[in-house]
């Protein structure tokens, strides 16, 4: 469907949140420190919402396919109380990650029912990036720090001093639901607001290439092919894992990363299967019972996080299954940057750790 | 839609010791659940743990599933302790199986090491089951003692099925007992009776044994094509979505778990 603008105060988009919130399970974003972070709409933190800026600490994933849930027996919607779920301030990097989960839950031979559910309910209100951070490269990976497709509303940040409001973009049935239900929240949206919000994207966009430029950082055209090329680079991989603690952090906070575990346990007798978040730099990853570990060291664990994202997404699905949300640089304790880690890999040359 | 991580119950109706680590559970699930020789299933101590398993009866048999097992970790330990009547979740078929269209009409050489046999057996009663369609059934295999080979008491009834089935079993350490060769496994693939240009090659065992046979099979003139390699890998989900069993552009359990030399030779993390 075609989209439709209007525009919305932020104190009226708050007040609407309130209403919907009687029907859905609405998550919006919180300023806490220095981050914004997902959590429950709150009467009493209404005013540490804050919807424009970059993208949250939790990816998407979160919500569509849960860190921990149990798939048999399946939980009843207990805590959500049989509630859909509508996610605020939803990123653009974090909604083409959505390629490579709807491709890994949503297609092949066998369906997650879980994920699709969640996939189909979830009501996606997206938001444009108002002040890019210096660890956001969506733009190398030929993404763009605004919202093109997979959103069912869009908020593009109109005055950002007293009076936050924004232009509202809707592009889904789903959408349009929403916009029917409170039509008096909004006034229409002119060209004047579109023509802002361009300039808006403009400067964003043009804030980031700076990042990019000012680091060298690798753009996505440079790196087809380089795991082949670099696969058997040693020194480049253990060099690169040396401060790596095997935490994992890297894979829970990437929106694209979507392996997991099955386990079993009794509770009171019954059987359950719990599905788990899983990392790949957990040694047992692809450890077989018998023993047997084609990844035994921690750097080959590393080049695998690599080979998955630039060398398999690339071969089954053309594209590459990072989104350049910076999230992983943030989360590492050992300072494994991504972007130095690309640079490597294309150029050949990296800096030696410190302590060797 | 059908939840794809929920298994069905199924009764053990019979355990066989094979060896003193090795079991064979034969199971009757409470709903049908058919398979094709070389497809494998998860099994499941409920509330406890599953591990992938590929079934070692006859793929023509579909009431009844057997399952031969090896006690080598934390869920075939609790399997080995299971007894006939109690009840185990079984979820699948997965993978790809045996493609028995390409062996058909061709000259077989099926190598099998250790508990590597189990998936071998199924795919031996398949090609019994039509055992005139193929020109002629090799089996090699090993074990590490004599008391570590297992379906002893049916592979003389192997011998016996028809003419052209040719059977021998090497030990790495024999006993006093033992008249057959000594050696690996590679040590009775010389002077295989079969023309090795228009044959094909079965391998399942051990990661070790799977590389060096391959090795040997290759420099003995099978095409990479030729031969087919159960890939073991750690699999989770069975289906192609938990990340654990990627081998290159491929996942082993939706994939394979059977490849061709061909398609994995220039993959990396292939024989780990």
């Amino acid at each position: 469907m075609e989209s439709s603008y209007y525009c919305i105060s932020k104190q009226s988009f708050i007040d609407l949140l309130d209403r919907l919130a009687k029907h859905y399970s609405v998550y919006v974003p919180y300023r806490k420190n220095e981050t914004l972070s997902f959590g429950k709409l709150d009467p009493e933190q209404e005013t540490s919402i804050e919807i424009g800026q970059i993208r949250q600490s939790q990816p998407l994933k979160s919500f569509l396919n849960q860190a921990l849930e149990k798939v048999m027996v399946r939980d009843p919607r207990s805590e959500k109380q049989g509630k859909k779920t509508v996610v605020v301030g939803v990123k653009a990097c974090d909604l083409v990650s959505l390629r490579i989960q709807d491709y890994v839950f949503k297609e092949g031979d066998y369906k997650d029912p879980f994920y699709i559910e969640e996939r189909e309910s979830t009501v996606i209100i997206a938001s444009d990036c108002a002040d890019p951070k210096e660890t956001c490269f969506c733009v190398a990976m030929n993404g763009k720090p605004y919202p093109e497709k997979e959103f069912d509303i869009n908020l593009s940040l109109l005055k950002s001093v007293s009076k936050e409001s924004y232009l509202v973009e809707v592009a889904t049935e789903k959408g349009t639901r929403i916009l029917n239900e409170f039509r008096s929240f909004f006034t229409p949206g002119d060209s004047s607001h579109i023509k802002f919000r361009d300039e808006l994207r403009r400067k964003v966009t043009a804030q980031i290439e700076q990042f990019l430029q000012k680091r060298s950082t690798q753009r996505a055209s440079a790196l087809g092919g380089i795991m082949k090329k670099q696969f058997g680079n040693i020194e480049l991989w253990s060099d690169n894992a040396s401060t790596c603690v095997e935490c994992g952090a890297c894979n829970l906070v990437c929106p694209t990363c979507h392996c997991f575990l099955l386990s079993d346990q009794k509770v009171g007798g019954v059987p359950e299967r719990l599905k788990a978040w899983d990392s790949c730099l957990y040694k047992t990853f692809a450890r077989v019972a018998g023993g047997a570990n084609p990844r035994k060291h921690l750097w080959e664990r590393l080049r695998n996080r690599f080979d998955k994202k630039f060398g398999f997404f690339a071969e089954v699905l053309n594209t590459f299954a990072c989104t350049g949300c910076g999230r992983c640089i943030e989360a590492c304790p050992g300072d494994i940057d991504i972007r130095e880690v690309l640079k490597g890999l294309v150029t050949g040359t990296w800096a030696k750790p410190p302590h060797l | 839609m059908k939840n794809p991580y929920a298994y069905i119950e199924a009764d053990i109706v019979d355990v066989i010791d094979e060896t003193s680590t090795i079991k064979t559970f034969t199971l009757r699930p409470r709903e049908a659940i058919g398979f094709r020789t070389g497809q494998f299933m998860d099994i499941t101590a409920p509330g406890i743990g599953e591990a992938p398993f590929t079934p070692s009866s006859n793929h023509d048999t579909t009431e009844i599933l057997d399952f031969t097992i090896m006690n080598v970790g934390r869920v075939t330990t609790l399997l080995h302790a299971m007894k006939k009547g109690d009840l185990v979740g079984v979820r699948g078929p997965y993978g790809k199986g045996y493609p028995l269209k390409e062996f058909k009409g061709k000259e077989l050489c099926i190598v099998g090491g250790g508990v590597g046999l189990a998936p071998l057996r199924s795919l031996i009663y398949a090609l019994f089951n039509e055992v005139n369609d193929y020109k002629k059934i090799v089996l090699k295999f090993g074990a590490k003692t004599p008391n570590e080979i297992v379906y002893k008491r049916e592979i003389d009834s192997w011998r016996a099925r028809a003419k052209h089935v040719d059977i021998e079993i090497t030990v790495d350490k024999g006993d006093n007992t033992w008249k057959g060769n000594v050696g690996l496994v590679t040590t009775i693939l010389r002077d295989l009776p079969v023309h090795i240009k228009s044959a094909k090659a079965i391998v399942c065992g051990p990661p070790i044994m799977m590389k060096f046979v391959t090795f040997k099979l290759l420099e003995l003139g099978f095409r990479p094509e030729d031969i087919y390699l159960s890939m073991e890998k750690n699999m989770s989900c069975g289906i192609g979505k938990c990340g654990h069993c990627r081998i290159g552009p491929y996942y082993s359990c939706k994939d394979g778990p059977v490849f061709t030399y061909q398609q994995i030779k220039d993959l990396n993390e292939v024989w780990d």
